[in-house]
């Protein structure tokens, strides 16, 4: 199943060459460049990853991670960033993120990690279905 | 001063050295990383010929395009850090030749303007006087950082930050003009001592702007 992407990073020329590899490799890529733009794009439209970058001008990757899981508590978010120390890797892990990479990234690890991130977003729908399936059940009386 | 004065006043120096050394890595990573993404793409353009779809020449002159200017930035970026990195060389004795104030107010346009974008204000220097000053070259770009981002703090997105130097009666001016609201005064004992040694006053000027005089 296609992989449906949304990057979002400040610099241009990154975001185009990557979303290209990506598309290459089967994906189906959207990108913002702005925190405004990103928030416009994750309202609009589902996601089974969100690749984010550390550090935007204006709101940054942590504050932006929170809005995102506030709105989108299921959307799987994997922080970019140019400096992957521990303390923010675990305070990125703590607000929800799905996983933590450094700049430059391998694309076939961030490849790995955008599928695994779809195969979670898909067991969590499953579980949400069932669990809807099994209220109803309940409150039928037979 | 104190010994205990001036170990203070060290470790505030180093500070401000690891400040500008994690901005400067932070935007050499993400050179690393387009030029990364680029050469990736051109390598998979590569394997995708060898299986037979066609060579895009566009597509590979643009990737090439992007990376050389990528080499551009980067070099841009480690010069400027080299500049800084090599203030502390300045003696400061009777045998220091001067500070070229224009050369540092580029270095500090230079090395600020990431911390300026990450706060979505541009920053960008106007007329430059050539003049000379007895003031350390190290110590006046710590005060040019403290200053632009006090300034930073009370600037809205998008509005510009100029900076300029001119001649004054007595050494020389340095002016921080933004665009929108006027600016304050920085608040922070730590400014104050800094311009204090360097025999600078600050004050805000009828358009808003701050001005850094120079006396020496």
């Amino acid at each position: 199943m296609t992989e449906k992407v949304l990057l979002i990073d400040d610099e241009v020329e990154f975001l185009e060459n990557l979303s290209e590899r990506m598309r290459v490799r089967g994906m189906d890529v959207s990108t913002a460049q702005t925190t405004d733009n990103a928030i416009n794009a994750v309202e609009e439209a589902e996601y089974d990853a969100i690749v984010l970058d550390l550090q935007m001008p204006g709101m940054n990757g942590i504050e932006m991670l929170k809005v995102i899981k506030e709105r989108h508590p299921d959307m799987q978010v994997i922080l970019l960033t140019g400096q992957a120390t521990l303390e923010a890797g675990i305070e990125a892990m703590k607000l929800g993120a799905m996983d933590f990479m450094e700049k430059p990234a391998d694309i076939n690890s961030l490849t790995e990690k955008i599928k695994k991130a779809q195969a979670k977003k898909m067991l969590l729908v499953e579980k949400k279905a069932e669990s809807r399936v099994k209220d109803i059940l309940s409150g039928k009386s037979w | 001063m104190t010994p205990q004065d001036s170990r203070q006043e060290s470790r505030e120096d180093l500070r401000f050295f690891g400040t500008v050394s994690a901005s400067v890595s932070h935007e050499l990573k993400n050179v690393l990383a387009v030029i990364n993404e680029a050469a990736g793409l051109l390598e998979d353009l590569a394997l995708m010929a060898g299986r037979g779809t066609p060579l895009d020449p566009e597509r590979l002159a643009r990737a090439a395009t992007t990376i050389l200017g990528q080499v551009r930035r980067g070099d841009t970026i480690v010069r400027a850090m080299n500049g800084f990195a090599h203030l502390p060389d300045e003696p400061e004795d009777a045998t220091h030749a001067g500070t070229d104030l224009a050369a540092i107010l580029n270095l500090a346009a230079s090395l600020f303007t990431r911390m300026a974008d990450m706060r979505q204000v541009s920053l960008r220097l106007g007329d430059c006087a050539p003049a000379m000053s007895q003031a350390n070259p190290f110590d006046l770009i710590r005060l040019l950082h403290s200053a632009m981002l006090a300034a930073f703090g009370t600037m809205g997105r998008g509005d510009t930050l100029t900076v300029s130097l001119a001649p004054a009666s007595e050494g020389t001016r340095l002016v921080l003009s933004p665009s929108g609201a006027p600016l304050a005064l920085p608040d922070d004992p730590g400014f104050n001592a800094l311009a204090a040694r360097l025999d600078t006053v600050a004050a805000l000027d009828d358009t808003g702007s701050l001005v850094l005089a120079i006396r020496r």
